[in-house]
């Protein structure tokens, strides 16, 4: 298990949602363990359904209950459990102490209000801030995005802004009280390669000028590639493999990951005549938690990942999967 | 690789453009044009794949639409194994056009004669008899009718002899695209969007057959289940429907109901962006090998240029409504010359970290500008890295700068005319 070292700003231990349906239960979140050191960069990978989105929801309170159930786990932030903070206490978090940027940035602003006055709600809200001097610190941000003339658009409505431009705002939001963690939720996903390329660089140089410590959501195995410290790759709910991201693109040592990084065909390197296919669907959520989610589709699975679901396993320094399975050597882990 | 010296040109797109109109103001009145598809020119040859590239509003998956004739192009021309499917020929359009006039004057005057001269009968008591007065206006509606197809047909016979047009310089007529669309078919981003979900899957692939061919129930079931083996879905489930299969499943749908009336070229608009990473290498891998065993031909039009490069034999690059650069694949990967091309290429993100430290990134500034509003000279002259003073005057040409490589950029244009000067 990753031990959180004495830096972590953020220490998640056991998470465990669950979503209650008329068909029964679905496990999106499975005893997810991390923790995120001050000023890192945590690459999360996954496909749809992953679970990656509801963890970061989950811990910070927003996923709708019911039909969702936080079933256990501890969530450690400046010093207290964010799981069992009232919804007061949790309000002064969101948006002051962890910000958000969501995938969508057209749905996630209100379209019925400027920009200037979305940017300007939580500096009021959280920092108390006269309004004078919070349209001041607006004008600020918006310019440390990068947005051109930025008092004069600080009155504009999210429509008249490009999908780019948009997502530099909300940005610009999630930065205004100075947050120490920033989720950041597939934020480029919907935009188009030029326009990820600038938003990616912007967030390269915002790291170095404000030192926040950033979690980065997507599906995208090159854009974690190029942004990341550590990546945290999910499947089915759970976290199957953790490490450093030039150690874990070097030497995956879950099938998935390595799977993964093979069916992806490359713009540079060398042209695969036939792409790796991973066979099979990708986990139906509502199944026993206490088999491997992979087992369906993994080539190496035996009698023992029906039985047990693989605790994380270390396999390298800082580096841990949760598999039984030694990909290296071909032969089953003694533990 | 594919080898183009002995292939045959399936599809030739020429000068294609469609204008979209924007009608503002209380009166509705045309103002502007969008201008998705703005004067694109290339050939598909036959059993190849060509990839279309861009960003998204660039104009890509309406060339593909025009192609197929989906929409009625603006101008340009379409050609599929030889066949027309748009006006060959603009004065083709103002034949047809004039003609059709000529034919509703002829047809006007004629019903007026005849029924102001029916009415004067009438009036007169000259005609009566309830089978006499039926017998002439059915003879009033005849000569109209004649009048109406007879005068077009020989105002149009004069007219083509005179501005020198021939029969196939005209647009096929609905009916007749209508038969020509079993050659050409087409498979959608959205399988949950392009799929009704009141239909079993068998009742989706079985469409296009009951609707263009005459098998009995029968034989449409037979093609129904070779369909689905073809793109590996199972036999079982063709009584469900389409809410109860994952993404991929869903494209695969697609792909057999695309592939119902034995088709010779699909236009794959997006077929892979909205699944999973680890499902679309499956859905490549099927249309890869329903290339090779059917001879199919694919415009492939995707965003992910890895992905093109896997699948593609040639690729085309498109920014605001222009393809800007053809090569084959290859060398438009490892030296692009258009500078467009340069930059998105280096955009996107290699799943490899060591990569990143050392790459040469070109990040674009700005955005993409307005498609009815394009800036003047160069389309790309307001974000190019490499602009000059001629960029934003003159739109540069679409030419052939090296074998079976087209760019339309003024550094290799002006590159051309010296190399031909110290040819010279």
């Amino acid at each position: 298990m990753p031990d959180g070292g004495l830096a972590s700003v953020l220490d998640v231990k056991d998470l465990k949602t669950v979503f209650r349906t008329r068909r029964g239960e679905v496990h999106a979140v499975n005893n997810v363990t991390f923790h995120l050191e001050a000023g890192e960069l945590l690459g999360v990978v996954g496909e749809s359904g992953s679970g990656k989105s509801v963890t970061m929801m989950s811990l910070i309170g927003l996923l709708p209950q019911p039909p969702a159930e936080i079933r256990g786990g501890t969530v450690r932030f400046e010093g207290k459990d964010l799981l069992a903070c009232t919804e007061e206490e949790l309000r002064a978090v969101r948006g002051a102490r962890i910000g958000f940027v969501f995938q969508d940035p057209m749905t996630s602003l209100n379209p019925v209000f400027p920009v200037g006055f979305q940017i300007v709600e939580p500096l009021r809200k959280h920092m108390k801030l006269s309004k004078s001097k919070a349209r001041d610190r607006a004008v600020e941000l918006l310019e440390l995005v990068g947005i051109p003339d930025a008092r004069r658009r600080l009155d504009d409505y999210p429509h008249q802004f490009s999908g780019g431009m948009r997502q530099r705002v909300m940005i610009a939001i999630a930065l205004a009280c100075d947050p120490q963690v920033l989720i950041a939720d597939e934020p480029t996903t919907a935009l188009d390669v030029t326009i990820q390329a600038q938003i990616l660089e912007l967030i390269k140089e915002l790291r170095h000028k404000l030192g926040m410590a950033i979690v980065w959501i997507t599906h995208d195995l090159g854009v974690i590639a190029g942004i990341a410290d550590r990546v945290m790759v999910m499947y089915g709910g759970q976290v199957v493999e953790q490490g450093p991201v030039k150690e874990l693109f070097a030497n995956p040592k879950h099938p998935y990951t390595r799977m993964l990084l093979e069916t992806v065909p490359s713009v540079r390197g060398d042209r695969v005549e036939r792409l790796r296919v991973i066979q099979g669907q990708p986990p139906i959520l509502a199944q026993d938690p206490d088999s491997c989610p992979f087992r369906p589709r993994c080539p190496f699975a035996f009698e023992r990942c029906a039985r047990q679901n693989p605790p994380r396993l270390p396999v390298g320094p800082g580096h841990d999967a949760a598999c039984f399975w030694n990909v290296d050597t071909g032969a089953p882990r003694d533990v | 690789m594919f080898d183009f010296d002995s292939a045959r040109k399936l599809v030739e797109v020429d000068d294609l453009k469609m204008y979209f109109p924007i009608h503002t103001g209380l009166l509705r009145r045309h103002t502007g044009n969008v201008k998705a598809v703005d004067g694109v020119s290339f050939d598909i040859f036959e059993g190849e794949t060509l990839g279309l590239v861009g960003e998204s509003g660039c104009g890509k998956s309406t060339c593909g639409r025009t192609v197929l004739r989906l929409y009625e192009p603006t101008s340009g021309q379409i050609r599929l194994d030889g066949r027309g499917l748009a006006w060959g020929n603009p004065v083709a359009r103002r034949v047809r056009n004039r003609s059709d006039r000529v034919g509703n004057w002829a047809a006007g005057l004629v019903f007026t004669i005849g029924a102001g001269l029916l009415v004067g009968a009438l009036v007169r008591g000259s005609v009566t008899g309830g089978w006499a007065i039926a017998g002439l206006v059915a003879l009033v509606i005849a000569l109209t009718l004649a009048a109406l197809y007879g005068a077009a047909y020989v105002s149009r016979r004069m007219l083509m002899s005179s501005e020198g047009v021939s029969d196939k310089d005209f647009a096929p007529s609905e009916g007749a695209l209508r038969r020509l669309r079993p050659t050409m078919q087409m498979v959608f981003q959205d399988p949950q969007a392009s799929l009704n979900p009141r239909m079993t899957l068998a009742g989706i692939i079985g469409e296009p057959l009951s609707e263009h061919s005459g098998m009995s129930a029968k034989e449409r079931e037979a093609r129904i289940y070779e369909l689905m083996d073809a793109v590996g879905l199972n036999r079982d489930f063709a009584n469900r429907y389409p809410h109860e299969f994952s993404g991929g499943q869903r494209q695969r749908i697609g792909i057999a109901r695309a592939l119902a009336l034995n088709p010779k070229f699909i236009v794959c608009d997006e077929p892979i962006a909205a699944l999973d990473v680890s499902i679309q290498a499956q859905v490549v891998n099927l249309l890869e090998d329903l290339q090779e065993r059917l001879g199919l031909t694919y415009l492939f039009i995707s965003h992910d240029l890895s992905m093109v490069r896997h699948i593609a034999d040639r690729v085309a690059v498109m920014y605001l409504g222009k393809v800007v650069e053809l090569a084959p694949r290859d060398v438009l990967y490892d030296e692009p010359l258009h500078p467009y091309t340069r930059a998105l290429l280096s955009a996107v993100p290699e799943p490899d970290p060591a990569a990143h430290e050392t790459a040469q990134r070109e990040v674009l500034q700005g955005d993409v500008p307005s498609p009815a509003n394009p800036p003047k000279g160069c389309n790309f002259c307001t974000r190019c890295p490499q602009v000059m003073d001629i960029c934003r005057r003159i739109d540069p040409e679409y030419l052939e700068v090296q074998p079976r490589r087209f760019v339309a950029c003024h550094l290799h244009y002006e590159h051309q005319e010296t190399a031909e000067a110290t040819a010279a």
